[in-house]
């Protein structure tokens, strides 16, 4: 601590017993127990950090927002949680290469407004896009509903400086379309703080689209929707969003913002449409038609911006108006094929039926990134055998579809332990020897992402309260 | 020791973060413990038995709050209602306690001073001559009110069919905002009265210092000097926030009846129809109060009285509090400072140098204009647009009025 202190200058880290419990967790369910948290300003900050919290032996968790909902930022007992609050510089914009450097707690919507008079935005779009940081959303790279044609994260990050565990400091990847050598870059997207530190992020920015229009399906029958989906991407439309609402989310979203979705609909699909006006135009017309041959018993089309702004809130606050309903939830985050979509989610109905739990399913459709949620109280006995039973099954079914674990949230601790139902051991333990390779002496972010025992010597328990 | 508030309200909370980067406190330090998520966290662990230490008080007394993440919170939280009930508990059972000239100046404060206006006034003529002080004129650069104004007392109609309430701070320091609202008022066909006797502080610093015993005897004081049913007009938007929760601070039916009446000045004019005014040509940049915008959920109404007389500039800040959170500028004098740098950044962008900044708060403004910032009140901005100003068509609104 006193080390920390020299290194970061006062107010630079921080170790009040009250202070550290509120690094114990994310937005997720799990919990630990952190030794220290720093808020360094620049790389060097990190890399001193890192540094110190090697000598002393002690894990290492970067922070950004706490919005992550995997337990990725919950620490391992006495670990050194290195938050990226202060690192919250937009470093340079090209605004003709459309590119920017960053820092890693810039936060995601923060980034499109700075770049909105220059007709730029930083595409993905997670619906935490308020309050997340580039950096979280590199480590877990986040999606959004917007990111079915534009890609996730990865397909926006250039290049990455960052400070491994060693305290080493490197650049990964670039700014030129084709680097030589691994695309470490792309390796380092995704690895939930496992690999190291980013301190600065160059990420793509993209033009905002000449026309968009966004369109509300309603349907009488889950089918119907799905069906709705497959047609349309078979007819070669590349929406720029594709989201799935069923019957009880669309009434919850309803009742808290009213946004104006049918109360009484079994499903609803918001798509949205961006381009050259005249096919911006053309699109419109034939997801309507296609939507209506398939069984919609409504087509809207927002008339304005306002509309379109207020559909797209509905579809953002469906994470606040679970909130509402019921004081516990547990979100799944799996992507099955398209085609199997309906039978995953019969299954998951099933599922939920079984174990007596209410269940919502509010997803990015276009993808077959499921989400589905269920809604509980904590407090209930025995509750929380049901939810991890049912969570399993819904896991175990997705993947028998064909899936797989996370569209987008991570891996985190959540799901560490069902990485084998997907990956065998040689997998694992391809995927231990290259995070070994950053991390040999496994301090960085332990615990999470690769189930314990794929590599010999892994540090750290579960922390308190874990479930899964 | 535990908090006496409702444990359905702190479970509200998911941890969900979406509420983090409309908070001031968090954004200016970048610490959880500054943070809504950490303070409900904190709350629920002294709930749950721990002991309150120097550290939760301070996490506590850094929040200016401004419900800022009330606002963003989709789970509903009812962080202000939190937060008063929390500083209530720490107020009447905190060991160990502050020290005594702070006490001692709250006590001045809150008891004494704030609830006379008549007192109020008198101590504002012993700091005309000090703020010229060197070393004072940069802690009471806000204060700019003439002495002139002080002499003057607002005039009433007679048979009046709407009352314009005004207060202790704001009746002292920027009586001339007071006069302009009664200008406009009468320009718009009504009949403005005052206030009767007894009537001083609304009780909002009282209530959020956790002076809730001060506040409802103050709330009801100011219920016996506007009687009647007609509209109560507001300037202050903390005042007008205040007056409006009367209802719930009291729970008795008239005070539900008295808060209903009660309209911030821009409302009341949009709701009643305002005066003819002339286009300024102007640019004027809007800066939303915490408790016009967050709480009293109004803050559009400035902006369609304003909107025929002026080009109008919103703050691409997300409406994040200034700093000035009543006593907050006096209590936590450097996050207050952070929190106007980045206000002062986002009033640039909008407006560039020298602009012209509308708040309808006059913590906000004084705190604004301490840092040199042009600031008006909504009422005035409007008066320069009536045509017959003394100024009109200089290019400079309201100025001779406000120095
Ligand atoms: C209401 C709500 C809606 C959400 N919607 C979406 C959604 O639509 N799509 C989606 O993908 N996610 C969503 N999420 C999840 C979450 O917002 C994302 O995972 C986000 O990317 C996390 O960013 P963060 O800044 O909060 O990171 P944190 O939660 O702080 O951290 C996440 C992970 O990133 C690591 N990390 C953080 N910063 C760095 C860094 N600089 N270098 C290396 N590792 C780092 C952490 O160690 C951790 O493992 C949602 C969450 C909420 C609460
Ligand atoms: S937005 Fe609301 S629910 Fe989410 S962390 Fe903040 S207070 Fe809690
Ligand atoms: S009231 Fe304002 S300062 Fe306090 S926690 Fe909420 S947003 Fe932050």
């Amino acid at each position: 601590m006193a080390d920390l202190a020299a290194a970061l200058g006062p107010g630079g880290a921080r170790e009040e017993p009250l202070e550290l419990a509120m690094y114990g967790k994310d937005a997720g369910v799990t919990r630990g127990r952190p030794g220290a948290v720093c808020f360094p300003r620049d790389a060097a900050g990190v890399a001193g950090a890192v540094r110190i919290a090697r000598r002393h032996g002690v894990p290492i968790v970067p922070r950004g927002s706490g919005t992550g909902l995997a337990g990725g930022a919950t620490p391992a007992d006495g670990a050194l949680v290195v938050s990226t609050t202060r690192l919250n510089r937009i470093l340079a914009v090209d605004e003709h290469e459309r590119t920017a450097w960053v820092e890693p707690g810039v936060l995601n919507l923060d980034l499109t407004r700075a770049v909105a008079h220059l007709g730029l935005h930083y595409a993905p779009d997670p619906s935490s896009q308020q309050a997340c940081s580039i950096g979280g959303n590199v480590a877990t790279n986040a999606g959004g509903p917007h990111c079915l044609a534009s890609g996730v994260t990865s397909a926006h990050v250039l290049a990455l400086d960052v400070v491994l565990p060693d305290g080493a400091e490197v650049r990964l990847g670039g700014l030129e379309p084709d680097t030589a050598g691994y695309d470490l870059r792309g390796c380092f997207v995704g690895s939930e703080g496992t690999m190291g530190i980013a301190t600065r992020v160059a990420v793509r920015l993209s033009p905002d689209p000449p026309a968009v229009s966004t369109l509300l399906l309603e349907f009488a029958s889950l089918d119907a929707a799905a069906a709705t989906v497959g047609a349309v991407i078979a007819e070669g439309i590349v929406p720029a969003a594709l989201e799935m609402m069923d019957a009880e989310i669309t009434r919850a979203v309803e009742d808290y913002v009213g946004a104006g979705f049918p109360r009484d609909a079994a499903a609803i699909l918001l798509v949205e449409l961006d381009g050259r006006p005249g096919s911006v135009a053309a699109d419109t017309a034939a997801v309507g038609e296609l939507g209506r041959a398939h069984g919609a018993r409504r087509v809207r089309v927002a008339a304005d911006e306002a509309e379109r702004a207020l559909l797209w809130k509905g579809r953002k606050s469906a994470f606040g108006a679970i909130a509402r309903i019921a004081p516990d939830y547990y979100l799944h985050d799996a992507v099955v094929p398209r085609t199997r979509l309906v039978d995953v989610l019969r299954t998951v109905y099933d599922v939920a039926d079984t174990h007596a739990l209410t269940m919502m399913n509010v997803f990015h459709a276009g993808d077959g990134n499921l989400h589905p949620l269920i809604v509980f109280d904590a407090s209930e006995p025995g509750i929380w055998d049901r939810v991890a039973s049912a969570g399993d099954a819904i896991l175990r079914a997705c993947i028998a579809a064909g899936g797989v674990l996370s569209g987008e949230h991570g891996i985190g601790l959540e799901k560490r332990d069902h990485m084998p139902l997907i990956f065998g051991p040689d997998d694992l333990a391809a995927q231990a020897g290259l995070r070994a390779a950053f991390d040999p002496d496994g301090r960085a972010n332990p615990g999470k992402v690769l189930p314990e025992g794929s590599r010999c010597g892994e540090i750290a328990g579960a922390p308190e309260g874990t479930w899964i | 020791m535990t908090l006496p508030i409702d444990p359905v309200d702190l479970a509200r909370c998911v941890d969900c973060g979406l509420c983090l980067p409309h908070c001031p406190t968090f954004r200016a330090t970048g610490r959880e413990s500054a943070s809504p998520r950490g303070r409900i966290a904190a709350m629920r662990r002294v709930q749950a038995g721990e002991p309150v230490d120097e550290a939760f008080v301070s996490y506590m007394q850094e929040c200016v709050q401004c419900r800022g993440c009330e606002a963003a919170c989709p789970s509903g939280v009812p962080f202000g209602r939190l937060m008063e009930q929390t500083r209530q508990a720490l107020r009447s059972t905190r060991r160990p306690r502050p020290p005594l000239v702070r006490r001692t100046l709250e006590w001045l404060a809150y008891r004494v001073v704030l609830p006379r206006p008549g007192l109020l006034v008198a101590l504002s003529w012993v700091l005309i001559p000090l703020r010229r002080l060197p070393g004072l004129t940069g802690r009471t650069a806000g204060l700019r009110y003439r002495a002139e104004s002080l002499m003057e007392r607002l005039q009433a109609d007679d048979d009046p069919d709407v009352h314009l309430f005004t207060g202790c701070v704001m009746d002292a320091w920027q009586r001339d905002t007071h006069r302009a609202a009664l200008r406009i008022m009468r320009a718009s066909g009504a009949h403005p009265g005052l206030p009767g006797p007894g009537a001083g502080c609304c009780g909002a610093l009282q209530l959020h210092a956790g002076m809730d015993f001060d506040a409802r005897r103050l709330a009801r004081a100011v219920m016996r000097s506007l009687p009647g049913d007609d509209p109560i007009v507001v300037c202050s938007a903390g005042c007008g926030a205040m007056l409006k929760s009367y209802g719930e601070l009291l729970e008795t039916d008239a005070a539900h009846r008295f808060a209903a009446r009660v309209r911030s000045f821009a409302e009341w004019l949009e709701e009643h129809g305002g005066p003819p005014l002339r286009d300024t040509g102007r640019t004027v940049v809007v800066q939303d109060p915490c408790h016009l915008n967050h709480v009293q959920k109004v803050a559009g109404s400035v902006r369609r009285v304003l909107a025929p007389a002026y080009r109008l500039v919103d703050l691409d800040d997300d409406g994040l509090c200034c700093g000035a959170g009543g006593a907050y500028s006096l209590t936590q004098p450097e996050l207050a400072a952070a929190m106007r740098d980045r206000t002062l950044a986002a009033i640039r962008r909008a407006g560039g140098d020298g602009a012209v900044v509308a708040s309808a708060n006059p913590g906000c403004a004084m705190h604004l204009a301490a840092a040199g910032v042009d600031v008006r009140h909504p009422a005035e901005l409007l008066e320069a647009a009536l045509g017959a100003s003394p100024d009109a068509g200089d290019g400079d609104a309201g100025e001779s009025e406000h120095r």
